[in-house]
């Protein structure tokens, strides 16, 4: 089954018109996509339509249907569809509202009047998944960058959501940083099952995780599928191919009809290959 | 005190203030000061309020020396001087010794103000850091662009408010964040449960007990 | 044009936020700051512009130490670009925008124009000279708060993660923007995490790990040596030297990955001319 199904949906913001235009789209049950596009595109829009703040927070014109977890966002409250989707939103520190850590992530509990015996344990939990425990007591204005984000995934996963949606999450990170949420959203789909949505500008930090690519292009799916085959579409079609990682624009300039690579992931697996090709050369250039 | 209940606490400092409200011996008066530093110094905050404590008692020592030339008693003027600060330090001591969630839940359950209300204190909490390293972002980056503090004070005015406008600006996008934040965690349902222990324990009935005792005291000796 | 000695700060009741860094800028560098998050790259450039005193040390502008210069003077020679550009951007058009910067400066009615009309040039703004800033896109802001440090004709600028937030596209416009800026003359110290971006577009690249300078050199050469563990540092090495360095047959460093891929096309392709139905 499908997490999350778009229907021919279309939606426009009521202000400024802009939106999303007859999207279709699968996102298979604990899939790790990747959405892409230029700034523009659609991709917060794609992100807010699986948590149905859109249409329901911005209000505007929209057709079709978004299906998520078999229900459709538009007949369900924010806070129901909620349960299902986590939502990181790409300003994750104004989405914190407490003061402490331990309340940041209870507040969803609470406001969904969970039993109060029952929400200490589920809070440590979320807090130790994402690496923060023992900081419970802490005041969030204490709290590095990495960790204000890290407490934003814990406060969503804490309600369980089977969908889990990040919207340019590694933009304010260091290169460990985000390599690091990588890895640890990575672990929360492989272990939990949990599927994982991102938006990124950077393909190059979600190419070891991902297994699909979603192209936005104004408001458009412009390209769908498989990781791979995505990213050697992007290049041959010219859709936003600006954004394929390096290693995957180096694998196409080198390839030609008789000389094709494995999908690369590392520069290790490049390396190797080409070294490999080099000394056959060598090799015929001797024997000739 | 931090073992009280957080309503345990917001009695206490209530009631401070009713007695510096009733009493007028300048002694009685800086011997209830001595006590709240000395309640603040074991929560360990003396230290930290420190710079804060010292500017409360210039501007109290001010506003004592004020009154003198209008014909005010010397002991008068000092008590209401120490009258302010003790009302202010017990504020802070409140504030030091309970955690406002806490203080919140207590509000909410016990005192019945709406969830909402309650919440909108301690949101603009939350947020008062934020705003603060803002500003100053702001400012900085004017003075990037060669903006100096004029000695001016209308020029002043008016370089203030060039700050004001992309804070404005900021502080909308960072609330409609917020509103989202708080639509998709159900902010706002009906029933809602609190995580914090605000319950009345022996030790806050003998602290309401001793309340009481000395504000019938305090009463009873005018 | 700049130099830093042995400049240290500490934040109070903290470690010391810079320790004892030293650091020599010439006119028209191109200088890459790398580093963690929280390695000091943000305290130098502030103690650069003159935001924050070192508390040991000096910053030496054109041989005048800047303890005493205001933030006038130090505008007109540096020029600081901070990663939120929306946290500068107060007016209502773009060209008032750029305008506030010589209107500090007390100039003279022509020469402001004059200066704004360039800054707009160069960034490529004029056309929305009159447009209302925030309506516009991110990276056209970006641009707008590049325009406003040019406005003070500056020979330094410094930018703050620039290419954050900004599309593949954008981002090599805006790299476009500061290779042109740099062409002229104007020397730019990019604060990045992005080590393509550093391997590609800057010579020399400044490295801070804990408050110290850990390496200052080439940027070619910090990636090249088999010997150095970047990560140490947090930073990660770029696929198209990690690459390089595994290939025997070059040697020497690549400076982007279209570079490794020419390079490695010449030698692959030697083979290729003869291979169609050649016989073994």
């Amino acid at each position: 089954m499908e997490a999350v199904r778009f229907e021919d949906f279309s939606y426009q913001y009521p202000k400024t018109g802009q939106g999303l235009d007859r999207v279709t789209l699968s996102v298979p049950q604990g899939s790790f996509t990747v959405v892409t596009g230029t700034n523009g595109s659609g991709k917060t829009t794609l992100c807010l339509a699986m948590t149905g703040l859109v249409p329901h927070f911005f209000g505007g014109a929209m057709s079709g249907r978004v299906m998520v977890e078999g229900y459709n966002t538009a007949d369900r409250a924010v806070a129901d569809t909620a349960a299902n989707v986590g939502l990181v939103m790409e300003d994750y520190e104004s989405q914190l509202v407490a003061l402490t850590v331990f309340d940041e992530v209870a507040f969803a509990l609470e406001n969904a009047a969970v039993p109060a015996h029952l929400i200490r344990d589920r809070v440590l939990a979320a807090l130790e998944s994402v690496g923060l425990a023992g900081l419970e007591e802490r005041e969030l204005s204490a709290l590095s960058g990495g960790q204000k984000q890290r407490l934003a995934v814990a406060s969503v996963l804490v309600s369980r959501p089977a969908i889990l949606v990040l919207d340019e999450p590694t933009s304010a990170l260091d290169p460990e940083g985000a390599a690091d949420l990588y890895e640890l959203i990575a672990r929360l789909n492989r272990e939990q099952g949990i599927t994982v949505v991102v938006s990124e500008h950077d393909l190059a930090r979600a190419l070891p995780h991902a297994d699909s690519v979603v192209v936005m292009a104004a408001g458009r799916v412009a390209l769908a599928g498989p990781l791979n085959e995505v990213l050697t579409r992007m290049l041959s079609e010219q859709v936003y191919d600006a954004a394929v990682p390096s290693l995957r624009r180096l694998k196409a300039a080198l390839e030609t009809e008789q000389r094709q690579f494995s999908a690369w992931m590392t520069a290790g697996e490049a390396a190797a290959e080409i070294n490999a090709c080099l000394k056959s050369t060598r090799r015929l250039s001797l024997s000739a | 005190m931090k073992s009280l209940a957080p309503l345990c606490n917001l009695l206490l400092m209530i009631m401070v203030s009713i007695w510096t409200v009733l009493l007028w011996d300048p002694a009685l008066l800086a011997l209830l000061l001595a006590l709240e530093l000395g309640l603040l110094a074991v929560a360990g905050q003396l230290g930290k309020l420190a710079k804060a404590l010292f500017g409360l008692f210039m501007v109290a020592m001010f506003f004592a020396a004020i009154q003198l030339p209008f014909d005010v008693a010397v002991a008068t003027a000092v008590a209401s001087g120490l009258k302010m600060m003790v009302m202010t330090v017990a504020v802070l001591l409140m504030l030091a010794t309970t955690r406002l969630p806490s203080l919140t839940a207590a509000l909410v359950r016990q005192v019945r103000i709406p969830y909402e209300y309650a919440f909108m204190f301690t949101s603009a909490l939350r947020f008062m850091p934020d705003f603060i390293a803002e500003s100053h972002a702001v400012r900085e980056a004017q003075v990037c662009r060669g903006y100096v503090h004029s000695k001016n004070p209308l020029k002043r005015i008016v370089a203030y408010a060039a700050s004001v406008e992309p804070m404005v600006l900021r502080a909308i996008t960072r609330s409609d964040t917020m509103a989202m934040s708080l639509e998709l965690r159900g902010f706002g349902s009906v029933n809602r449960t609190f995580s914090q222990q605000i319950a009345f324990q022996t030790r806050d009935y003998l602290m309401v007990g001793f309340l009481a005792l000395v504000t019938a005291a305090v009463i009873v000796c005018r | 044009m700049l130099e830093i000695t042995e400049v240290s700060f500490s934040y109070p009741g903290q470690a010391p936020a810079l320790n004892k860094v030293s650091l020599t800028i010439a006119a028209g560098d191109f200088i890459g700051l790398a580093g963690r998050n929280g390695s000091g790259k943000t305290t130098l450039t502030r103690l650069m512009v003159g935001l924050a005193k070192p508390s040991a040390g000096q910053v030496i502008l054109d041989g005048k130490p800047t303890r005493e210069c205001g933030p006038k003077v130090m505008a007109r020679s540096i020029g600081y670009v901070f990663q939120n550009p929306d946290r500068q951007i107060f007016r209502d058009t773009v060209a008032t925008e750029v305008a506030y910067g010589p209107e500090q400066m007390e100039w003279g009615e022509a020469e402001r124009r004059q200066a704004v009309a360039e800054a707009l040039a160069m960034t490529g703004l004029t056309e929305v000279a009159e447009a209302y800033p925030r309506g516009l896109p991110r990276s056209v802001r970006q641009r707008i708060a590049i325009a406003s440090a040019l406005a003070l004709r500056p020979r330094l600028l410094i930018l703050d993660e620039p290419t954050s937030g900004q599309d593949a596209v954008e981002k090599n416009q805006l790299m476009q923007l500061l290779g042109t800026l740099n062409r002229q003359g104007i020397g730019v110290i990019l604060v990045t995490h992005d080590m393509e971006l550093l391997l590609e577009h800057t010579r020399r690249t400044v490295v801070l790990h804990r408050g110290q300078k850990v390496y200052d050199g080439p940027t070619g050469a910090l990636f090249a040596d088999p010997a150095r563990d970047v990560t140490v540092w947090g930073l990660r090495v770029p696929d198209a030297a990690a690459i390089a360095a595994k290939i025997t047959s070059l040697n020497e460093p690549v400076q982007s990955m279209a570079e490794l891929a020419d390079r490695l096309k010449e030698s692959l392709e030697e083979k290729t001319d003869e291979e169609p139905g050649a016989p073994l």
